[in-house]
């Protein structure tokens, strides 16, 4: 009689478990929060832009062209780690790259893209933070893929490195299609 | 002495779950006005999570994007948002995961009917083993 009493209660502890290990084993990171934009258009924007005197307005920056959206800073240390990357990317053909210079000073970022090259073709500065949050970031670095019709199609949060490249560039050459 | 060191034990615990419910990081600068308002925007980040540390609130969170969001939730106030109006600003760009609570959606249900599908499997099976033990009993 006991021994039924605990079928089914134990049917449900392995179930559960079952999951628990299943969601360990998988590929996931917690962390990572999937975007709310994926699938929107850009935010608009206007800020002062980082490489000239002019405004930069978002509406004349996507919407025509496949492009990397790249949020950094002088002062995060992986930004300095993944620039390799993004200035790789900017070799590759019809990929349009744009920096969005997150909290930081001007001055020093002008100084570090001297020293380590600059991969963008426009930067926007983003002093206060609120870029961040109408494009839902929470952590930087954080890129972006647009496609050309200024729709986002992905996401990825944390520096570009050896590892993600490969897959990141095919995230980008999908979105082309 | 061992008494004693128990006893400082038990007060250091206390003090610290006291001043867990008292630490507010909200910062003197950040506060409005009017108290209304603010009351309204504290109640806000309270329930709005905290995306770097996760498991607090904006309300209790001394990250700076914690910060950033809620002078934010205090513009959005001073310009007349509505409370509904300023979680679906912030659920626009950082999807229903900013909320602590999370909403009674299509998506959601499983999450929110589990608990009682549980509740009424355990009901099921303590009738089920009382009935059969009352039959063995006759």
């Amino acid at each position: 009689m006991r021994k039924q009493l605990l079928i089914f209660p134990s049917i449900i502890f392995f179930f559960v478990l079952l999951v628990f290990f299943y969601l360990l084993l998988i590929d996931r990171d917690p962390k990572e929060i999937p975007s709310a934009l994926i699938e929107k258009k850009v935010p608009n924007f206007e800020t002062q832009s980082l490489l000239s005197n002019k405004k930069f307005i978002s509406m004349e920056e996507f919407g025509y062209k496949t492009t990397i959206v790249n949020f950094f800073a002088t002062w995060c240390k992986p930004c300095r780690e993944e620039h390799r990357y993004i200035k790789r990317l900017s070799n590759e053909k019809d990929i349009k790259i744009i920096g969005i210079n997150y909290k930081d000073n001007s001055q020093r970022t002008i100084k570090w893209l001297k020293e380590l090259g600059n991969p963008y073709s426009n930067i926007a500065i983003d002093s206060n933070g609120q870029i961040g949050i109408d494009w839902g970031v929470y952590g930087i670095p954080e890129t972006f893929i647009v496609n050309a019709e200024g729709i986002i199609k992905y996401r990825h949060v944390g520096p570009i490195t050896k590892k993600i490249y490969d897959n990141f560039y095919l995230k980008i050459i999908e979105n082309k299609k | 002495m061992t008494r004693t060191f128990s006893l400082s034990i038990l007060i250091v615990i206390i003090t610290i779950f006291f001043l867990k419910t008292n630490i507010y990081s909200v910062e003197p600068e950040e506060f409005l006005e009017n108290p209304k308002q603010e009351l309204k925007a504290r109640n806000i980040s309270k329930n709005i999570r905290c995306l770097v540390c996760q498991n607090q609130s904006i309300d209790e969170s001394t990250a700076s994007l914690a910060k950033d969001l809620r002078i934010l939730i205090r513009k959005k106030i001073k310009e007349g948002y509505t409370e509904d109006e300023v979680y679906k600003f912030l659920t626009d760009r950082y999807g229903d995961f900013i909320l602590l609570r999370p909403p009674f959606k299509k998506s959601t249900i499983v999450l929110w009917f589990l608990p009682f599908v549980f509740l009424s499997i355990g009901i099921f099976v303590l009738f089920w083993h009382h009935k059969k033990s009352k039959r063995k009993l006759l």
